[in-house]
């Protein structure tokens, strides 16, 4: 509805204007029309009728924005600026500072990459420390990764302008890409990520790809980070959803915590009254878009220190086939 | 012996080719046996439209098994997004030739935009992060590429050479064929190390190995030359491979390989 707004306008502006022209020069126009004064009158009543169509018109578009912004108060930022919503015009920003951000970056990445290398020819003494610096920056590299994505992802979820784009995307294949992610920073812990899909080829969703890789992500960096050992991520489907279960044998979550897992900015240590590791967005975001692409993201956990303790997230995600095989015929 | 990866050729188009990042890249592309020719145009036009007309131009000549692509070429309004215009260029003229963007724009409504405004659904072509480490740009592009090499090396100590059909164990001229690991047996190797070559923590389903057994119960006859492979490897590096090293079974849902520790 919003994208007819901006010609509805500009339509009953433009009626408005020729209504006020032809009620002012109704007389002159009348006068050289008929040659007599009566003829004024219907030229009179057609400049006051398009006069009031035209503000009516503009009086609807206005009470219409007004009442979107009432019923949307979650998305009030988003006033017309510049023909960009706030949103748009922020993540535009935000993209401005990610580059900006993401040179020095790239920079120190690549020296760190290069010494490593350098190293690895010649190996010799080298400080322990210098080691753990390399590798503290390779293992933050991915973070500072998801952080960047997690601001992007949040502005435009906030978007009133937010759509879903149905792509064709193949979740084996985003899973692969995360795992190729993460393997060697879970190596680099001591800790393994395995993944498989029964079927084994999953085949073709029509989905959100940023979303599906953006929630996969969040979930396997949570569960390397809270992992003893292992990681598991396994693939399934039913004739309408696709399922992606993200499994870690950390120590788990008590039940009293669990229900607050998702929501914003909350992370264990705020319990524990301590500084917090993250920023607590990155379930909030994860569940967010899983409903608003019509699924959803729970948790199962098990924290008894001497059973089988595990977290296990479970995505659901509509495969939408059958809406798309209709939309084709 | 075959060479690992002989003969593939990644040109990389990039306007920060000298920097740390896309050194580091080309090294690790280099270690795996790939020739990474990188586009150096010579001065005086445009920046972008000089990349533009020289990697069409190098393509043509060098015919590379695929291209490393950046996005943004230089700092001009109009050299933003260049490398999506190249990419369109690429697109239609070899329509199969595999295409990694590497960028900073590998999410995002510019990825969005690149994907439903100039790529065809079939079109091989895939985005990466610039942060991306090297050996993710290497998987990538190994899935790519798609072929399998002719020789893949399991860590230092391991190599499946897959044009002899045969395996090899030890380090440097130590190495020698573990000639027991033949038939049915190679085959099982082989599919776990093609898988691990292009996805580390891909499982294999037992559905995709017992093909490679028989008898009237394929899982056990599987189990067994499994334990066999392991075994005849673990022999000759003076080791015995336990249940959750080299051959690992998950969940009873398939098979893994995991490169043992040099």
């Amino acid at each position: 509805m919003n994208r007819f707004l901006k010609p509805i306008k500009v339509c009953g502006a433009i009626i408005a204007l020729v209504g006020l022209i032809l009620l002012v020069l109704a007389p002159l126009i009348g006068e050289s029309v008929f040659d007599s004064l009566w003829a004024i009158e219907p030229f009179s009543y057609i400049g006051g009728a398009l006069l009031i169509f035209g503000l009516g018109a503009l009086a609807w578009t206005f009470a219409w924005i007004e009442w979107s912004l009432r019923k949307k108060p979650s998305n009030a930022m988003s006033s017309q600026n510049g023909g960009h919503s706030w949103s748009e015009t922020t993540l535009q920003y935000f993209q401005l500072f990610d580059h900006d951000l993401g040179r020095p970056l790239r920079r120190i990445a690549g020296k760190e990459r290069e010494l490593r290398a350098v190293i690895q020819s010649n190996p010799g003494t080298i400080e322990p420390g210098v080691i753990d610096l390399l590798d503290e920056i390779e293992r933050q590299t991915p973070n500072f990764r998801l952080m960047m994505s997690n601001i992007q992802i949040l502005i435009q979820l906030e978007s009133p302008e937010n759509e879903d784009a149905l792509q064709p995307v193949e979740p084996n294949e985003v899973v692969r890409r995360i795992a190729d992610r993460y393997t060697s920073v879970a190596a680099e812990a001591g800790k393994e990520i395995t993944w498989w899909s029964e079927p084994s080829e999953l085949g073709l969703v029509y989905a959100n790809t940023n979303a599906i890789e953006h929630i996969v992500t969040n979930l396997v960096d949570n569960a390397v980070r809270f992992a003893s050992t292992h990681v598991e991520v396994k693939l399934t489907k039913n004739p309408t959803h696709f399922f992606v279960r993200v499994w870690d044998d950390g120590p788990g979550i008590g039940a009293q915590y669990v229900q607050h897992l998702f929501d914003r900015g909350w992370t264990p240590e705020v319990v524990r009254r301590e500084e917090k590791s993250s920023s607590g967005l990155g379930l909030f975001i994860a569940r967010s878009l899983a409903r608003q692409s019509g699924g959803d993201l729970t948790v199962e956990s098990d924290d008894r220190e001497d059973g089988d303790h595990h977290t296990a997230f479970l995505l659901s995600l509509p495969s939408n086939i059958s809406a798309h095989v209709n939309s084709v015929r | 012996m075959a060479r690992v990866n002989a003969g593939h050729r990644i040109l990389v188009v990039d306007d920060e080719s000298e920097s740390a990042i896309v050194r580091a890249v080309r090294r690790r592309l280099e270690e795996e046996g790939w020739d990474t020719p990188v586009i150096q145009p010579e001065s005086g036009r445009s920046l972008g439209e000089e990349f533009e007309a020289a990697t069409l131009w190098s393509i043509e000549q060098e015919l590379p098994d695929a291209v490393l692509l950046d996005v943004r070429f230089g700092e001009h309004r109009d050299d933003q997004f260049r490398g999506l215009g190249i990419l369109g260029e690429i697109i239609e003229r070899w329509p199969k030739l595999p295409i990694l963007m590497f960028t900073q724009y590998a999410q995002g409504p510019d990825r969005e935009t690149a994907v439903r405004g100039s790529l065809k659904w079939d079109a091989q072509v895939d985005f990466i992060d610039k942060l991306a480490s090297p050996d993710e740009v290497v998987l990538r592009l190994r899935r790519l590429i798609g072929t399998s090499p002719e020789a893949i090396p399991i860590g230092n100590q391991i190599l499946v050479d897959v044009n002899s059909r045969l395996v090899y164990v030890g380090a440097g001229d130590d190495r020698e064929a573990a000639l027991e690991i033949q038939g049915m047996k190679f085959e099982i190797f082989r599919e776990l190390a093609v898988t691990w070559y292009r996805s580390p923590g891909e499982l294999v389903a037992f559905g995709r190995l017992e093909r490679y057994s028989e008898g009237e119960d394929p899982r056990a006859s599987l189990r067994v030359r499994i334990r066999e492979i392991k075994d005849v490897i673990g022999k000759a590096l003076n080791t015995r491979f336990g249940p959750s090293e080299l051959i690992i079974n998950i969940r009873d849902q398939g098979y893994r390989l995991v490169p043992p520790k040099s």
